[in-house]
């Protein structure tokens, strides 16, 4: 088993690194990445993004959002929050998730806590869980990985995961809320997060061999930076990749009511559909053909507004108003 | 294991009817199996063109998101879009429930694929 150091807590470059890992490192190894992410949202691969988050907030407390590769729904990271990736070969079956959480659930049991598998994904103390994990596969290769709520921010965690968009309907994955704790709640005596995580290191190579660690190259870096750039940290990625979706905002204002139907895909607008009981001195039929096309993306559709000559159909509105209603 | 022998197969437990000029594509039974239930499928775009092996889709279960390679070359005729509703269909008929039909580009490709039996061999040699 080959450690991977990683001291990156920039998420667009730790999910990027475990692509990698996965698809381009040699499969002669199996590896072992123990990482932080500064505060960030992860969503799972077929999750409709603008259903999870809650979008001021994020901005707000500058909480990056980012698409993972396996699936389930989306979580909490900060650097309270210790992730664990394994990547090895798997041509036969998908291997019992116990494998790779037996480290953690002996981790904890070495400082005195107990805990237990509960369902497939979750390892719970009391009940109450503190690590999810799911996995990818890549023709022969099998990325395992999972978090570890050592001491976050829960509150972060739970308004960030509120989402205020009301009224989305999608086929992608819906997340399931738990109740969860922090390992932090249930220590005796003080331990930090660097304390923990030579333990956890200590019980995963205790069930391999060969074991030795790695240091990524400059080469290694310049491809892991490249897939950073150019998915990870892209829009396209993030925001595009969520399944199809329709969306139906209302907003009630001085100068009427106006009921927005959307129809989303692949991030950009597939259909538009306004209602309402404003004035309008032009059919308002051209501006929802003037929104088809454009991404769903606040920026965008405020410059679209602007172009498509907005106060011609909705004269008492502006761009700012409009975008506000539908993002958040 | 249920592997017709009207079909073709892949390492990847992929499957392909083949009629004409026109394959269709799905998993087999040795594949939903061992994926568990499944709970999300996106499929490729009508017109969509693809080499061999190429991913061409993506199947999350609740163990794990996997890819779907086309066993052979061409271009997507049709898609099965009932599985985006349904995407338990795969678990419930494997045999059935067809992810995309694709023009084949090249029927050479299927030179390259297993048929049943060997395919049932192949399984066999996994589980032992």
């Amino acid at each position: 088993m080959i450690e991977i150091i990683n001291n990156s807590h920039d998420p667009y470059f730790n999910l990027a690194l475990e692509e990698y890992a996965v698809i381009n490192l040699p499969d002669t190894q199996n590896y072992f990445i123990l990482w932080q992410n500064q505060p960030t949202i992860v969503v799972g691969r077929n999750q409709n993004t603008i259903e999870e988050i809650n979008s001021r907030y994020i901005e707000e407390h500058d909480i990056k959002v980012v698409r993972r590769m396996s699936g389930g729904g989306a979580v909490y990271h900060d650097l309270g929050n210790l992730n664990f990736t394994f990547v090895v070969n798997e041509n036969k079956d998908f291997t019992n998730f116990t494998k790779f959480t037996r480290p953690v659930i002996k981790a904890l049991n070495r400082i005195g806590i107990p805990a237990e598998n509960n369902g497939r994904n979750d390892i719970t103390i009391g009940g109450r869980k503190f690590s999810g994990n799911a996995q990818f596969k890549y023709k022969q290769r099998l990325m395992h990985h999972g978090t570890i709520l050592f001491n976050s921010q829960l509150e972060d965690m739970v308004q960030a995961l509120n989402p205020s968009t009301e009224k989305i309907s999608s086929k992608g994955i819906k997340s399931v809320r738990s109740r969860v704790t922090n390992i932090s709640e249930h220590l005796s005596s003080p331990l930090s997060i660097e304390e923990f995580k030579q333990i956890l290191t200590e019980e995963v190579l205790h069930e391999e061999t060969n074991n030795d660690t790695y240091d990524l190259s400059d080469y290694d870096l310049k491809i892991i930076n490249n897939l950073r750039n150019n998915k990870y940290s892209t829009w396209n990625w993030i925001y595009g990749a969520s399944p199809a979706y329709n969306i139906k905002k209302t907003g009630n204002f001085d100068w009427g009511n106006i009921d927005i139907r959307l129809e989303i895909k692949h991030g950009l607008i597939k259909s538009c559909r306004i209602y309402g009981d404003y004035f309008s001195a032009h059919d308002i039929a051209e501006l929802e053909s003037g929104l088809v096309g454009t991404r769903y993306h606040e920026a965008d559709i405020k410059e679209r507004l602007t172009e498509l000559e907005l106060l011609r159909y909705l004269p008492q509105t502006d761009e700012n108003q409009i975008t506000q209603l539908l993002f958040y | 294991m249920n592997i017709p022998e009207n079909l073709l197969y892949t390492d990847e437990h992929e499957w392909i009817s083949v009629d004409g000029d026109t394959g269709r594509i799905g998993i087999t039974d040795y594949a939903q199996h061992h994926l568990g239930d499944i709970v999300f499928v996106e499929l490729p775009e009508v017109g969509e063109s693809f080499a061999m092996r190429d991913a061409v889709g993506v199947i999350e279960s609740v163990k794990a998101v996997v890819s779907l390679y086309t066993p052979a070359s061409g271009t997507i005729l049709e898609v099965n879009e009932e599985l985006e509703d349904s995407p338990e269909l795969l678990n419930e008929a494997p045999y059935d429930s067809w992810i995309a039909a694709i023009k084949l580009g090249d029927k050479n490709d299927l030179n390259k694929l297993m048929n049943a039996e060997a395919y049932a061999a192949f399984c066999q040699n996994l589980e032992d």
